[in-house]
C-alpha cells in the first residue's frame, strides 16, 4: 500500500476540518511545502501514504488553494490566460496559505 | 465598492492555529525529539505537516533566530558526539602510523583492509548526513525562508555541512594525536592511489565518494568554487606525492635505457591519470596531474629519451617505428609546442642521412674518372648504346636516393608526427640543407629529368608520369640556386630537343607547366620559347621544302634539310658555340652540295625576317647518308648512315679522294676545319669503334693523332641496311667533369652578376635613395626565388654600379645610395 502511495499518480489534501480533496500529485506539487512533504526519498509519513492533513487551513481556503492548482497546471505555459476568481473575503487567508505553502 | 470588500475580508487567523502556538518550548520540544528521529533513520512515522508547521509557528513568534541556533546547537551536538565516535572509532592505530611511502608489504594489505573499512564509515557518515540535513531542511523551509533570508544568514543546511566540516573532519583522532579525521582521510586516499599506481586494484567508488564529500564542503560558508575541501585540503598533497612519484618514475624508465618503453609508459600512465581524475578523483584535477605529469615524467626526460643511444629517435627512424615515433611526437608536444630536442633529432638524422647520400655520390663520381679513361682506352666501345656513364648512374640514384629519404619522412610525418606544421618545416629545412650541401644537386636533378625524359617513362601511364615529375619538382622546391638548376634544364632540354631524343613531347611541355607553378612564369619563359622555335622551325623547314619546289630548281642531288632556326639568347649557345675561349674559330667548310643548300636556305630566311643572321651549328646535327661499299670480291654493298653532322662532312671528303687513297688527319682538318675536340671525337666513331669502322686508320690505336692516315672502308661490314654512328660521347647529357663545372660556374656567376645588377638598379629606379643595408635585403628578396645571392657579390655590383655612373654615394653614415638618372 505504501508503495503504491508514493508513485501514484494522485495524492489527497485533508483540511483542518476534515475536507478531502483527491488531485493530480503533479499539481499539487507547484506548492514547495507539499512538494517536500512528498518526497519519496524523505520518508516521512505524509510521503508514505499519499494524504497530507493541512491542519491550519480550513475546507473553503484548500478548496480554492486546489482551485488553483489545477488552474496553473491547466494554463501551464500559456499566454493570454483568463483570470482566477478570487472572492475577496477568501483574500487574506489565501495569502496566507500561500506564504505557508511557499506556492 | 471598495468599502463593501474590504468589510468582508476576514480575520486571517482563526481559531486554527493560535490554539496550538502554545509557547516557544513546546513548539521545539515536539521539534528537537522529531529531529533526532530523523538522525537515526526513524521517520517514517512522523508528520511533515505537523513539523513544519512547529517550524512556521515559532517563525510567526518571531523566534526564528533562536530556532536557528538551537536547531544548530543540536547539529553539533549529535556530530560532536555520535558521528564523530562512529568514524574515529573505525580509525585503528596502522593508519596512524608513519605516512612514509615506504612500508612493509605485508602491513600493506593490513593498511589497506582497515584504510577502506575508515573510507566506508566515513562515508556512510557522510550520507547519513547529508540525508538527513536534506530533511531538515525541507522541514525548517519556512525558517531557512525567512531566518536565513533577513538576517543574511547561511541556510541551515550549509552551516550544518559546515558542522559536519569542523566536527567531523577536523575532530582530533585520538585525545592525544595532532593529526585530524581529514588527514587520516587524506593519507588513506593517497595510499589507495599509491596501490593503484604500482598496479594493484582498489575500490574506485568508494574513494570516490569520499571525494564527493571533500568536494561538496567548502572552507568558507559563502561556498566560493575555489574554497572547495577537495581544492584546499586534498589536491595540493596528491600532486605533491604525484610529483614526487613521477620524477622516480621517469629516472626508473630512463634507467631502462630503452626509448620505445619510456614513451609506451608514458602514454600509458598519462591515459591512466586521466581515468584515475574522471572514475577515482575529480575531474577538477585532470589538468592539474596533465601537468604534473607533463612537467616530471615528460618534460624533464623528453630529451634524454630522444637522444638515448641504440634505442632513441634516431633508431626508431632508422627501424621506420611508426607507432613509437608517434608516442614520441604526442609525449613532445605536450611539453613543448615547438617539439626542440624532436626537430633537432630529425633534423640531425635527416642531414646526415642526406649526407651519407651526397657522399655515396661523391663516392661514385670519384671513381668515374678512372672508369671513363678506361672506357676511352678502350676505344669508346659501345659510346652510342651506353650513352649513361658511371657518374649520371650516380647522379640518378643520387636524385633517387633522396626522393627514397623524403618519402619516408613524409610518411613518418603523415602517420606520426600527425602532420604537424612545425615537423614539416623543420623536415624541410633539414632537406634543403643537406641537398644545398650537394654543390651539384642541380645538375644531377636536371640529369634526373633528363633520363625519365628520354627514357624513363617509356611504358608508364599518364599518372605514373605525373607522379614521377611531382616527386623531381618536390626536389627542386628545395634546391636554392635555382638558376644553376635552370642552366642545366635548359642545356639537357635542348640536347634533347635537337637529337629528338624526348619521348614525349605531352610530358616536356607538362613538366614545363609544372615548373612555372612552383618556380615561376619567369623562370621557364626562356624554356618556353625554345619549345616555340622547335615549333617555328618545323613550319620553316616545311615552307622552305615548299619554296624549293615552288622554285623548280633542277637540282641534280637533291639533299632534304631539317632545320631549326634557334633563337640564340634563349637557348644555351655556349653548348654548341664554336667559341672557345677567345680564339675565334672559323665556320666549318662544308662539302659544296651542303654548302649550297645552305646558301639557298640562307637566301630564303633571309628574303623572310630581314636583318637576321644565321649561324650555323653544324656540332648538333645530323645527317642520312647512303654510302657505297665496294667489296674486294667485287660486290657492291649499300649501307644507309645516320651520322653527325660533321662525320658527314668527313666521309664526303673521300668522294673526292681516288679509291683506297688516304687522308691524313691534318689533311682533313685543313679541308674541313672542324675544330680539333670535335674531329678527334668524330674519326673516333667512324674509325674506332668496331661497329661503324667506316674508315680504316693507319696505324691501328685507340687514340687519333695529328698524324694519323683514313682510308675509306670498302670491307665495312653491319648486318643492319641502316647503321647509325653516335659521337663519341659529347652527344648525351652527363654530368660534368672539373672544367667545364668550372666553366658552368664563371658563366653563373656572370649572370648572377647581371641579375643582382638588374635587381639593384629596379630597387634604386624606384626608391632613388636607399640605405645600404635595406637595398642588400631588398635584392637579396628580389632574387631569393632564383638563387642566394653573395654578399660580396652584390657589394662588388653595386661599387660597379657606382664607377659606371648609375649610383652615386649620397651619405656615408649610415651608407646610402642615390640613383643617377
Amino acid at each position: 500500500m505504501a508503495s503504491s502511495a508514493t508513485d501514484s499518480e494522485f495524492v489527497t489534501l485533508v483540511s483542518g476540518d476534515g475536507f478531502e480533496f483527491v488531485l493530480p500529485r503533479s499539481a499539487a506539487c507547484v506548492s514547495g511545502t507539499i512538494r517536500r512533504m512528498l518526497e519519496p526519498s524523505s520518508k516521512f509519513a505524509e510521503a508514505l501514504t499519499g494524504r497530507c492533513i493541512l491542519e491550519n487551513i480550513s475546507g473553503i481556503v484548500l478548496e480554492k488553494v486546489c482551485e488553483y492548482f489545477c488552474y496553473n497546471e491547466k494554463n501551464k505555459n500559456q499566454s493570454n490566460v483568463p483570470d482566477m476568481e478570487i472572492p475577496p473575503e477568501l483574500c487574506l487567508e489565501l495569502l496566507m496559505a500561500a506564504d505557508y505553502l511557499d506556492t | 465598492m471598495s468599502l463593501r470588500a474590504r468589510q468582508k475580508i476576514r480575520a486571517p487567523r482563526r481559531g486554527l492555529n493560535t490554539n496550538k502556538t502554545d509557547d516557544f518550548e513546546t513548539n521545539w520540544e515536539g521539534l528537537s525529539t522529531s529531529l533526532k528521529k530523523i538522525h537515526t533513520k526513524d521517520a517514517s512515522n512522523l508528520s511533515f505537516e505537523q513539523l513544519y508547521r512547529n517550524a512556521y509557528n515559532i517563525v510567526l513568534m518571531m523566534r526564528g533566530d533562536e530556532l536557528y541556533e538551537r536547531v544548530k546547537k543540536l547539529e553539533q551536538e549529535w556530530l560532536d558526539t555520535e558521528v564523530q565516535k562512529r568514524v574515529t572509532a573505525a580509525i585503528s592505530s596502522i593508519l596512524l602510523q608513519a605516512k612514509d611511502q615506504a612500508e612493509i608489504q605485508d602491513q600493506e594489505n593490513e593498511r589497506r583492509d582497515t584504510g577502506e573499512k575508515f573510507l566506508n564509515v566515513l562515508r556512510e557518515a557522510w550520507e547519513d548526513h547529508q540525508i538527513s540535513m536534506g530533511m531538515i531542511t525541507d522541514v525548517l523551509m519556512y525558517m531557512d525562508r525567512v531566518v536565513s533570508a533577513d538576517h543574511k544568514k547561511p541556510s541551515i543546511y550549509v552551516a550544518s555541512m559546515a558542522l559536519f566540516r569542523d566536527f567531523v573532519l577536523r575532530s582530533a583522532v585520538r585525545a592525544d594525536a595532532e593529526s585530524m579525521v581529514a588527514d587520516v582521510l587524506k593519507s588513506t586516499v593517497l595510499f589507495m592511489i599509491q596501490l593503484e599506481r604500482s598496479g594493484q586494484m582498489i575500490n574506485r567508488p568508494l574513494i570516490r565518494h569520499c571525494i564527493y564529500m571533500l568536494e561538496g564542503l567548502y572552507e568558507t560558508i559563502t561556498e566560493e568554487e575555489s574554497s572547495k575541501l577537495y581544492l584546499t585540503m586534498f589536491e595540493p598533497a596528491f600532486i605533491e606525492t604525484s610529483k614526487v612519484f613521477y620524477r622516480a618514475e621517469g629516472r626508473r624508465l630512463l634507467e631502462t635505457g630503452d626509448a620505445a618503453t619510456f614513451c609506451k609508459a608514458a602514454s600509458d600512465r598519462i591515459a591512466e591519470e586521466g581515468a584515475r581524475c574522471l572514475s577515482t578523483l575529480s575531474p577538477l584535477s585532470e589538468p592539474k596531474i596533465k601537468d604534473v605529469l607533463d612537467k616530471e615524467l615528460i618534460g624533464s626526460n623528453i630529451a634524454e629519451v630522444i637522444n638515448l643511444e641504440g634505442t632513441g629517435v634516431k633508431n626508431m627512424l632508422d627501424n621506420d617505428r611508426m607507432d613509437v615515433l608517434r608516442n614520441v611526437y604526442v609525449l613532445s608536444a605536450r611539453v613543448d609546442s615547438k617539439k626542440i630536442p624532436l626537430t633537432a633529432a630529425v633534423q640531425k638524422r635527416i642531414v646526415e642521412m642526406g649526407d651519407e647520400i651526397n657522399k655515396s655520390a661523391a663516392a661514385a663520381a670519384q671513381a668515374q674518372p678512372t672508369k671513363s679513361a678506361e672506357k676511352t682506352a678502350e676505344g669508346g666501345k659501345k659510346p652510342a648504346e651506353k650513352p649513361v656513364n658511371q657518374q649520371t648512374v650516380s647522379a640518378i640514384k643520387w636524385v633517387d636516393d633522396v626522393l627514397g629519404l623524403k618519402t619516408k619522412f613524409d610518411k613518418i610525418w603523415e602517420e606520426s608526427f600527425r602532420s604537424d606544421p612545425t615537423m614539416q618545416s623543420a623536415i624541410t629545412t633539414s632537406f634543403s640543407e643537406f641537398i644545398n650541401s650537394n654543390t651539384r644537386s642541380s645538375e644531377y636533378l636536371s640529369l634526373f629529368f633528363d633520363e625519365n625524359l628520354k627514357k624513363g617513362i617509356k611504358g608508364k601511364t599518364e599518372t605514373e608520369v605525373d607522379a614521377l615529375l611531382d616527386n623531381g619538382i618536390t626536389l627542386l622546391r628545395y634546391v636554392k640556386d635555382k638558376d644553376l638548376f635552370e642552366a642545366y634544364y635548359k642545356k639537357h632540354l635542348s640536347r634533347r630537343l635537337l637529337m629528338k631524343r624526348s619521348v614525349s613531347m605531352d610530358a616536356e611541355r607538362q613538366m614545363i607547366s609544372k615548373m612555372k607553378m612552383e618556380v615561376g612564369n619567369q623562370f621557364t619563359q626562356r624554356l618556353e620559347s625554345m619549345f616555340k622555335d622547335m615549333t617555328v622551325s618545323e613550319d620553316l623547314t616545311a615552307s622552305y621544302k615548299e619554296h624549293i619546289r615552288g622554285a623548280g630548281d633542277p637540282d641534280q642531288k637533291p639533299v632534304d634539310l631539317e632545320i631549326n632556326v634557334l633563337t640564340s639568347t634563349m637557348w644555351p649557345m655556349e653548348a654548341m658555340s664554336s667559341i672557345k675561349g677567345d680564339e675565334v674559330q672559323l665556320p666549318c667548310i662544308f662539302p659544296k652540295e651542303i654548302d649550297h643548300l645552305r646558301q639557298s636556305f640562307e637566301q630564303f630566311y633571309l628574303s623572310k625576317h630581314n636583318g637576321r643572321k644565321l649561324s650555323w651549328q653544324a656540332s648538333m646535327g645530323t645527317a642520312d647518308i647512303r654510302a657505297t661499299f665496294h667489296r674486294s670480291n667485287g660486290k657492291v654493298q649499300r649501307h644507309e648512315l645516320n651520322v653527325s653532322t660533321y662525320a658527314m662532312v668527313i666521309l664526303l671528303l673521300f668522294n673526292d679522294v681516288p679509291q683506297g687513297e688516304p687522308l691524313t688527319y691534318e689533311e682533313i682538318q685543313a679541308r674541313t676545319r672542324i675544330p680539333d675536340h670535335d674531329l678527334i671525337r668524330n674519326l673516333q666513331s667512324l674509325a674506332v669503334a668496331p661497329k661503324t669502322r667506316v674508315l680504316k686508320k693507319d696505324p691501328m690505336s685507340k687514340d687519333v693523332k695529328p698524324a694519323d692516315r683514313f682510308v675509306f672502308n670498302n670491307d665495312f661490314q653491319s648486318p643492319f641496311m641502316k647503321v647509325r654512328i653516335g659521337v663519341v660521347s659529347g652527344s648525351a647529357n652527363k654530368v660534368e667533369n672539373q672544367d667545364q663545372r668550372k666553366e658552368t660556374e664563371k658563366r653563373m656567376n656572370d649572370e648572377r652578376g647581371a641579375s643582382i645588377e638588374a635587381a639593384v638598379v629596379r630597387i634604386m629606379k624606384q626608391r632613388k635613395t636607399l640605405v645600404h643595408s635595406k637595398l642588400m635585403s631588398e635584392v637579396l628578396s628580389q632574387l631569393s626565388a632564383r638563387f642566394v645571392p653573395d654578399v660580396n657579390m652584390i657589394k662588388r655590383r653595386i661599387e660597379s654600379l657606382i664607377d659606371r655612373e648609375y649610383l652615386e654615394r649620397v651619405g656615408e653614415d649610415p651608407p646610402t645610395y642615390g640613383y643617377v638618372a
